[in-house]
C-alpha cells in the first residue's frame, strides 16, 4: 500500500499534493511564518501566499494531471519568492556579505535534521565519518548525545533550501517544518 | 551591475511609491501589479508584494474589494483610499523635487 496524495486546503482553493511536494510546501509556509515574525498581520499575508501557491500550481498542472508534484511546486515557489518584509532591508545583504559560513542545519541529504551535515560543512569534515563518530558517542554516552542533538536542532538555523528538485527525506522535512513552527511560537512567547 | 547594486536600497524604497502609483491608476489585483513591474528595474515577486500591500492597508493607504473571477476563487482588487491618494500626490511632488535637484547638480 502507498499513499498517493494529500488533499491540501490553501486559503480558498483545494489541491492534491504528492508527499514530496507537500513536505516542501510545509517548509515554505513555516519559513514564511517565521520571516513574518513581528508583522502585525501575518495571517492575512500567509493566506495571500497560500492562494498564490494554489494559483501558480493550478496554472502549471497539465490538463490530465490532478496531483501537484515538485515539478510544479518548485518553479511556482521560485516565482513567488521568499517573504521580504518592507522594513527588513539589511537582512539579505548580511547573508551575502558574511564570508564565513554560519553553523546551520542542511536539510538536503540529511538523515535526521541536518545537524551532522551542518557541522561537517562548517568544520570541513567528512560527513560520513562524523555520523559514525556520533553513533559511537551515542552508544558510549548512553543517550546523552540525543539531548545534545536536540539542543543543536534548536540552536542552529536552517540553511536556505537550494533551488532544484532534490526532494527531502521524510524525517528532515518534518523536523525542519516542526522546528520553524516551534521557533515562531517561542519568539512569540518571549516578545 | 555595480551601478545597479549602488542604487538597490533606493529601488527598494521606491517600490512602495510605484505600487501606490499602479494601484492609483486603476483597481488591480496582484498579478496585474507584477505584470506592470515585470521587465522594469522594479520587477518583484508575490513574496515581496503581499507583505507590502498588507502594510499599506494597515496604514490605510490602500483598500481591497473582493471580485468574483471566471476561473478560480474570488480575487482581491486593490484601490487607493483618500489618504493613499493624497500620499501619492505628496510623493509625486517630492520625487519631482528630488529629480530637479539631481538635474541641477553639477551645472
Amino acid at each position: 500500500m502507498k499513499r498517493i496524495s494529500v488533499t491540501v486546503s490553501l486559503n480558498r482553493s483545494t489541491l492534491q499534493f504528492d508527499d514530496a511536494a507537500y513536505a516542501r510546501l510545509e517548509i515554505y509556509l513555516a519559513e514564511s511564518a517565521s520571516l513574518l515574525e513581528g508583522d502585525p498581520d501575518p495571517q492575512e499575508i500567509l493566506g495571500d501566499l497560500e492562494q498564490a501557491v494554489a494559483d501558480q500550481c493550478t496554472r502549471r498542472l497539465r490538463p490530465d494531471q490532478t496531483v501537484v508534484t515538485l515539478a510544479e511546486l518548485v518553479p511556482a515557489l521560485e516565482e513567488i519568492g521568499s517573504v521580504q518584509t518592507p522594513t527588513a532591508s539589511a537582512a539579505p545583504e548580511q547573508t551575502t556579505r558574511g564570508a564565513a559560513r554560519p553553523l546551520q542545519q542542511v536539510s538536503e541529504g540529511a538523515v535526521i535534521s541536518g545537524v551532522c551535515q551542518g557541522l561537517a560543512r562548517y568544520f570541513g569534515l567528512n560527513v560520513t565519518a562524523l555520523r559514525i563518530f556520533a553513533v559511537l558517542l551515542l552508544l558510549l554516552s548512553g543517550g546523552g548525545v540525543i539531548l545534545v542533538y536536540l539542543a543543536l536542532m534548536l540552536l542552529f538555523p536552517y540553511a536556505p533550501l537550494q533551488p532544484g528538485n532534490q526532494p527531502l527525506r521524510w524525517l528532515p522535512a518534518r523536523s525542519r517544518s516542526f522546528m520553524e513552527f516551534l521557533r515562531a511560537k517561542l519568539s512569540l512567547a518571549t516578545s | 551591475m555595480i551601478v545597479e547594486s549602488k542604487l538597490a536600497p533606493i529601488r527598494k524604497g521606491l517600490l512602495e511609491f510605484l505600487v501606490l502609483k499602479i494601484v492609483g491608476a486603476q483597481s488591480v489585483y496582484v498579478p496585474d501589479i507584477l505584470r506592470r513591474l515585470a521587465g522594469t528595474e522594479f520587477a518583484t515577486q508575490e513574496g515581496t508584494l503581499y507583505p507590502l500591500l498588507s502594510k499599506l492597508r494597515r496604514e490605510d493607504l490602500v483598500q481591497y474589494d473582493w471580485q468574483e473571477s471566471d476561473a478560480g476563487p474570488p480575487r482581491k482588487y486593490y484601490r487607493l483610499t483618500d489618504a493613499g491618494r493624497s500620499q501619492l500626490a505628496a510623493l509625486d511632488d517630492y520625487w519631482n523635487r528630488i529629480n530637479h535637484t539631481i538635474a541641477d547638480m553639477g551645472h
